[in-house]
């Protein structure tokens, strides 16, 4: 049998430069795949992420791997269940609408329990939509695209940078799990350059006893979804919550900025947390103490750390760009402790940070100081800084804040 | 199974027995189904051309959901209509191997007619096994994209009208239009002289798979008694005589064939 | 087949009848192809027996007309036959 997985080593990691490349992110999304290994390639061409397939299509014959543009995202999703059926790793790209083709081909690997990595470059939706940026596939990606009890971990990263260190950890996640896993990103990430330093990380390979190869010498394997009796999909189900609840449990993953002494907490992913925290800096910079939250597993969703921080907070701000679909797991985690304020635009649209601080302010004067916490840090200030004076507003009204 | 059969010491010569790819169980096929006969033909194929060590197989969905319960080699299950599609990254992914999709009317010429048509067009060194009897069996006998016209069924209950829901589809000739459609055939188990011949449209479709060509694709009128409301023996009749005047039998297109012959005649 | 006789054997053999097939009657669902194919109308469902499937099974009426032709065996759909080769002479 010849080998499925590629053995050549990646060109010039080892004695690579250190020194950052600029790169378009769906290019760079696209290297980090191969860098970690990708034995296989699906996708159909849609705007904003035609990039992708297009680098892929050139690099993946030149390593001898596979690349296949399909007739349809159902067909890429359905080519990339075989590759996985076998123990490939297996990559597939899309944006939005491809993705809702998807749906079906996501819970049939769930079901069987198969690996492989989704990448997500979210544009304005429903329906054919626009192709500008958005945020509005969250509920697609975390609440399960397709029918049946499951979930999938879903990583967000929101700088290229980001992208590139969490393509390898998304293979692997898939990996130790058995379970596809959707990277979400949008249109801004897929399209914008930014530098990269490039160093990659292959993951180790598994070699496992539900692989099929061929049954030579050994029991025929099945790798499937039915199971007709209906206590044997019983079982099979709580197997499959059981591992939804140690994936829960063990890969959870956010970053909290200037957390320490907030009082409000911004919580976005994403291209939306870039924008918080420019946001943010300028709030400091007037003396408001915000800080952001930001989940990177938006499943598992950073719901018990959310909660832990939410009690010395007056309020919280999500910002999105949706109509509001995160918010929904910030109102869940904070469980009614906190005020939850909601900004989005939706359509393709991108926030601005004068936006946000418009929030931020609004947010400031209708909450009230949270009273029995101490603040951690030495120099927090005790009087809070009126964000209502004159100086304040003007200086918000010269950067073109609320309007 | 208490059933006791001789496979060891026995003086007589074997002229038939059960192919040993063909697992030691009772199907869930109906009495007379084409399925039992046509897994009899695959799994004799497979035992003869040694292919069980190497072969990943490709279920669908239909009464044959369950083909990799009965067939002893490795398989995965595809969602309705995509087995081509997934056969593709099987295949790809897996040089060596020996890749075959089992698929019914609808999984193959209504749900995944863009999945076919497309590895089709690819020339994917696939095996398509692609199982006719014009219904829906699996979900109670509903009329299906090869439905004759007139034949009544739980979705045409007075019969199977064109304006109303269009013609029989002859995918396998439309197929074969496409240069990636190395050997295409249509064959029949009406009766065991067609079974035979079926077998070596099988065998054909493996052989120019095991040699590099492009899609082998064999289509097997096939009979669903309970779905038709006929005996067995009926349906059998029904084929061999009315099912046959829509979809004629035998050999498609041979292109690996046409091309050594031309080469010869050069 | 038959069976070689010694000389000192005080009892003689009656040669074994010869089977042509064997059937699994516990597999068979009664659809009846074989009944059709069978060019001799050599095979009966067994109506008195009712086998776990809960069918009639197929049974041969009369092995020594059988000639092995195996057209039972190549249209059964759960292949239950087993066909031997009629030994020369038998």
């Amino acid at each position: 049998m010849g080998s499925v997985h590629a053995t050549m080593d990646p060109p010039g990691v080892a004695d690579g430069p250190t020194r950052p490349v600029l790169m378009k992110g769906n290019e760079a999304m696209a290297e980090a795949a191969i860098q970690a290994g990708c034995d296989a390639y699906f996708g159909y061409p849609i705007t904003p992420q035609a990039e992708l397939l297009e680098w892929m299509a050139q690099r993946m014959p030149e390593l001898g791997r596979t690349f296949v543009q399909a007739e349809s995202e159902l067909g890429a999703i359905n080519m990339a269940l075989g590759a996985a059926a076998t123990g490939a790793r297996a990559l597939v790209s899309s944006s939005s609408p491809g993705i809702s083709l998807m749906a079906e081909a996501m819970s049939y690997m769930a079901g069987s329990e198969l690996p492989m990595v989704l990448i997500n470059v979210m544009r304005g939706g429903p329906g054919l939509g626009s192709i500008g940026a958005s945020q509005a596939d969250y509920f697609q990606a975390t609440k399960g695209h397709g029918h049946g009890d499951y979930r999938v971990p879903v990583l967000a990263p929101s700088s290229i940078a980001e992208a590139v260190q969490l393509v390898p950890d998304a293979f692997e996640i898939a990996e130790r799990y058995r379970t596809p896993v959707i990277i979400l990103t949008d249109g801004v990430m897929g399209q914008a350059m930014e530098p990269v330093v490039p160093i990659y990380r292959m993951p180790p390979r598994r070699s496992e006893d539900w692989q099929l190869s061929g049954a030579d010498g050994r029991t025929p394997r099945v790798v499937r979804s039915l199971h007709l009796q209906p206590e044997d999909l019983e079982a099979h189900n709580r197997w499959l919550q059981a591992k939804f609840a140690t994936i829960t449990a063990n890969e959870v993953r956010w970053a909290g900025e200037q957390l320490e002494d907030a009082e409000i907490a911004v919580v976005a992913y994403g291209t939306a947390a870039r924008v918080a925290r420019t946001a943010v800096e300028r709030a400091r910079e007037h003396g408001l103490p915000v800080g952001i939250f930001r989940p990177i597993t938006l499943w598992p969703f950073p719901s018990a750390e959310l909660s832990s921080i939410a009690p010395r907070l007056r309020a919280i701000v999500v910002l999105e760009m949706s109509a509001g679909q995160l918010v929904e797991d910030v109102r869940l985690a904070v469980e009614g402790r906190t005020p939850v304020f909601f900004h989005g635009r939706t359509g393709g649209m991108v926030p601005t940070p004068s936006e946000v601080l418009e929030v931020l302010r609004r947010a400031w004067a209708t909450t009230t100081p949270i009273t029995g916490w101490t603040p951690e840090t030495e120099d927090a200030a005790t009087a809070e800084p009126d964000p209502l004076s004159l100086i304040e507003q003007g200086a918000w009204a010269a950067e073109g804040g609320g309007r | 199974m208490t059933m006791t059969r001789t496979r060891t010491a026995d003086p007589r010569r074997i002229i038939y027995r059960r192919p040993e790819l063909l697992a030691d169980r009772s199907t869930h096929y109906c009495p007379g189904c084409g399925h039992g006969i046509i897994h009899r033909l695959v799994a004799e194929l497979l035992d003869e051309m040694h292919l069980g060590p190497r072969t990943i197989g490709v279920a669908s969905v239909g009464c044959s959901v369950f083909a990799y319960d009965y067939l002893e080699v490795d398989f995965v299950e595809s969602p309705h209509g995509r087995a081509p599609a997934v056969a593709t990254g099987v295949r790809r992914v897996r040089p060596d191997a020996f890749v075959f999709t089992y698929q019914g009317d609808g999984d193959l010429a209504a749900i995944g007619t863009a999945e076919i048509v497309h590895a089709a067009a690819r020339g994917e060194r696939i095996s398509v096994i692609f199982v006719n009897n014009g219904i829906y069996g699996m979900t109670g006998g509903q009329m299906a994209p090869t439905t004759l016209l007139g034949q009544r069924t739980t979705s045409s209950p007075t019969g199977r009208e064109a304006g109303l829901a269009g013609y029989p589809i002859p995918i396998t000739e439309m197929l074969a239009l496409l240069p990636g459609v190395s050997y295409a055939a249509r064959g029949s188990i009406a009766d065991p002289a067609w079974v035979g011949r079926t077998k070596g449209m099988l065998r054909r479709a493996f052989e120019t798979q095991l040699s590099g060509g492009g899609l082998s694709i064999v289509e097997i009128l096939s009979t669903c008694p309970v779905g038709w409301g006929m005996t067995p023996s009926a349906s059998m009749d029904h084929l061999a005589h009315d099912v046959v005047k829509t979809y004629p039998l035998g050999v498609i297109v041979d292109r690996l064939k046409e091309a050594g012959a031309s080469a010869g005649e050069g | 087949m038959a069976v070689a006789l010694s000389p000192t054997q005080d009892e003689i053999q009656a040669p074994a009848p010869f089977e042509p097939l064997e059937i699994a009657s516990d597999r068979c669902k009664g659809c009846g192809l074989c009944v059709d194919v069978c060019a001799k109308h050599l095979l009966e469902l067994d109506e008195s027996i009712v086998n776990e499937l809960g069918y009639h099974p197929v049974h041969l009426t009369d092995a020594a007309t059988c000639t092995s032709c195996a057209l039972c065996a190549r249209i059964c759909p759960d292949a239950v036959f087993t066909i031997y080769a009629r030994p020369k002479g038998v």
